[in-house]
């Protein structure tokens, strides 16, 4: 009873070595079908959630913050999703998304650069020359991306529980080292753990309701009483508890909820 | 028949694993202890051996050419132990001078952030940002030194098999994992791996000979074949060639050397300037 997350460059194998978990462990295996949800549930493209999770933000994007409002609505759908446990994403970004829940199993596959290489240049029909300047461009729009958003570099270790190399380590071995990992008391959901998804999803999807209109919000839950921080001052926050008022009874979970206009924000809140 | 390299940013946490994984497969353990022997066999006091393997040499410090022979000793005795196979080793850069050894399983431990904070800062209590800030300084220092030892940087996730992080993942656990991957057919000793290994051995050797003259040498073995490559200006090509040929001579397992002097540009420019 866990959650695994596959972190991935292009041509790692890390889709393989998801897909393969979840046969191994019976979980189910989601990655872009997320964006799906997120696009039916938010009435958004598809093409802009891509993006939106895909290309580091420019700098008018920056400023007009749609980057930020597309990826509430991604995170508020893949919580939604994974919530019921059992399940491997190897989507974008999962270990920065789910951050904070005990249960989850963060894993990097990470591959040679000539062997990526030599894989893109098979599958796309191009010469290794291209198919390395591919993948580091790719490599380095994820790096700049995670920066940009979450101000760490992806590339880091301690972002995650495993990092695995598969090039010795065969893609059956690697399966066999995260499905080890998964069944460690350390990643098996608890009542304390799942009540921290709970309110995960409940802050979410608060969140992704607001950030339209309310860009700056953050909002953290803690047993189903929600907080809605804003730095815009009082001069927004009667239109913020009036929206609050209306979700309150929309949303499943709340307790509780209150707009605080003064102090910053928890660490926790999305 | 394998070899595992541990390296890990807290050299006590990578010790305690290095012994576990080592006593549950039944290998030897390496660890610093080693340097003790190195000393007595070399000459070299086991601080200054200590200190290569953790400061990255300075203008007020060890100088980049003591650091080359320093190093090269240690390479060239962990080596040896390592052809004994079935070796667990960890604190003496291992994982950055065996790459190309088939047979060695590179693994990296991340310890907890506390444990590594009570390490760099013993009997201070500080706050999440001051050990995140000190984490972080450590680990700038530790990727200068390989960069500058080895030209490999030691906190990179690309250069090791597996990386473990001890936040969640509990020490046990950790090495159940890395006894689990030793057991795997890629990292079994074969011929090739092993004659790989003792070409690393051979070239640990010629260096800790050449250094102390040649600190800019690059050697490389290939089974009783030893290449040399150095720099010099146009005058003392022959006669360079001829030291290191001599020089290498006294190593038993050599008997050709090949010898490519490249041109050093910038000590001919400044020589032509006089």
């Amino acid at each position: 009873m866990s959650i695994i997350t596959i972190s991935r460059g292009s041509y790692s194998s890390g889709k393989e070595v998801a897909e393969k978990v979840a046969a191994c462990l019976h979980y189910d295996c989601v990655s872009r079908d997320i964006l799906l949800e997120a696009s039916d549930r938010y009435e958004v493209d598809e093409i802009k959630l891509v993006r939106a999770i895909h290309d580091a933000p420019s700098i008018l994007e920056r400023r007009g913050r749609k980057k930020e409002t597309y990826i509430a609505y991604i995170r508020s759908a893949l919580v939604s999703r994974v919530r019921s446990d059992n399940i491997v994403y190897h989507g974008l970004a999962g270990h920065l998304l789910l951050r904070g829940i005990p249960h989850v199993l963060k894993v990097r596959i990470i591959a040679d650069l000539e062997r990526r290489s030599a894989m893109e240049a098979q599958r796309e029909g191009i010469t290794l020359e291209k198919a390395r300047s591919a993948i580091i461009a790719d490599d380095e729009q994820r790096r700049k991306w995670t920066q940009s958003l979450y101000g760490v570099d992806p590339w880091n270790s301690s972002l995650y529980d495993l990092v695995v190399k598969v090039d010795r380590l065969s893609i059956a071995d690697a399966v066999d080292i995260v499905c080890d990992a998964a069944k460690r008391e350390a990643f098996k959901t608890t009542s304390a753990s799942q009540r921290k998804m709970e309110d995960l999803v409940t802050a979410c999807t608060v969140k992704a309701a607001l950030v339209e209109e309310f860009p700056e919000v953050m909002v953290s839950s803690e047993y189903g009483n929600v907080i809605i921080h804003s730095t815009s001052g009082e001069r927004h926050a009667h239109k913020i508890r009036k929206a609050a008022k209306a979700l309150e009874a929309t949303v499943a979970g709340i307790n509780n909820m209150e707009v605080h206009v003064e102090g910053g924000a928890p660490a926790g809140a999305v | 028949m394998t070899i595992i390299a541990i390296s890990s940013d807290s050299y006590g946490m990578g010790r305690e694993i290095g012994e576990k994984a080592a006593k549950r497969l039944g290998y030897s353990y390496l660890d610093r202890e080693l340097l003790k022997d190195i000393a007595k066999c070399s000459g070299i006091p086991e601080g200054k051996l200590l200190k290569a393997l953790e400061k990255t040499p300075s203008a007020l410090g060890m100088s980049a050419k003591d650091q080359a022979i320093y190093l090269a000793h240690i390479e060239q005795s962990v080596i040896a132990e390592f052809l004994k196979d079935n070796v667990v080793c960890c604190g003496l850069a291992a994982h950055l001078y065996v790459c190309g050894v088939s047979h060695v399983l590179k693994v990296r431990v991340l310890s907890n952030p506390e444990v590594i904070g009570k390490e760099l800062a013993p009997g201070k209590s500080l706050s999440k940002e001051a050990v995140d800030k000190l984490i972080s300084r450590n680990e700038n220092a530790r990727k200068r030194w390989s960069v500058k030892a080895f030209s490999l940087d030691e906190t990179d996730p690309s250069n090791y098999d597996m990386v473990i992080s001890l936040n969640k993942i509990e020490m046990q656990e950790a090495v159940k994992s890395i006894a689990g991957a030793a057991g795997y057919k890629k990292f079994k000793a074969m011929s090739y791996s092993l004659k790989c290994l003792k070409d690393e051995e051979i070239a640990a050797k010629a260096k800790t000979i050449l250094f102390p003259r040649f600190p800019d040498a690059q050697v490389r073995a290939n089974g009783p074949t030893v290449v040399v490559f150095t720099k010099g200006v146009k005058r003392e090509k022959q006669k360079k060639a001829l030291m290191i040929k001599e020089m290498l001579g006294k190593i038993p397992e050599v008997n050709f050397v090949e010898v490519h002097v490249v041109n050093d540009i910038l000590r001919e420019a400044a020589e032509s300037l006089r």
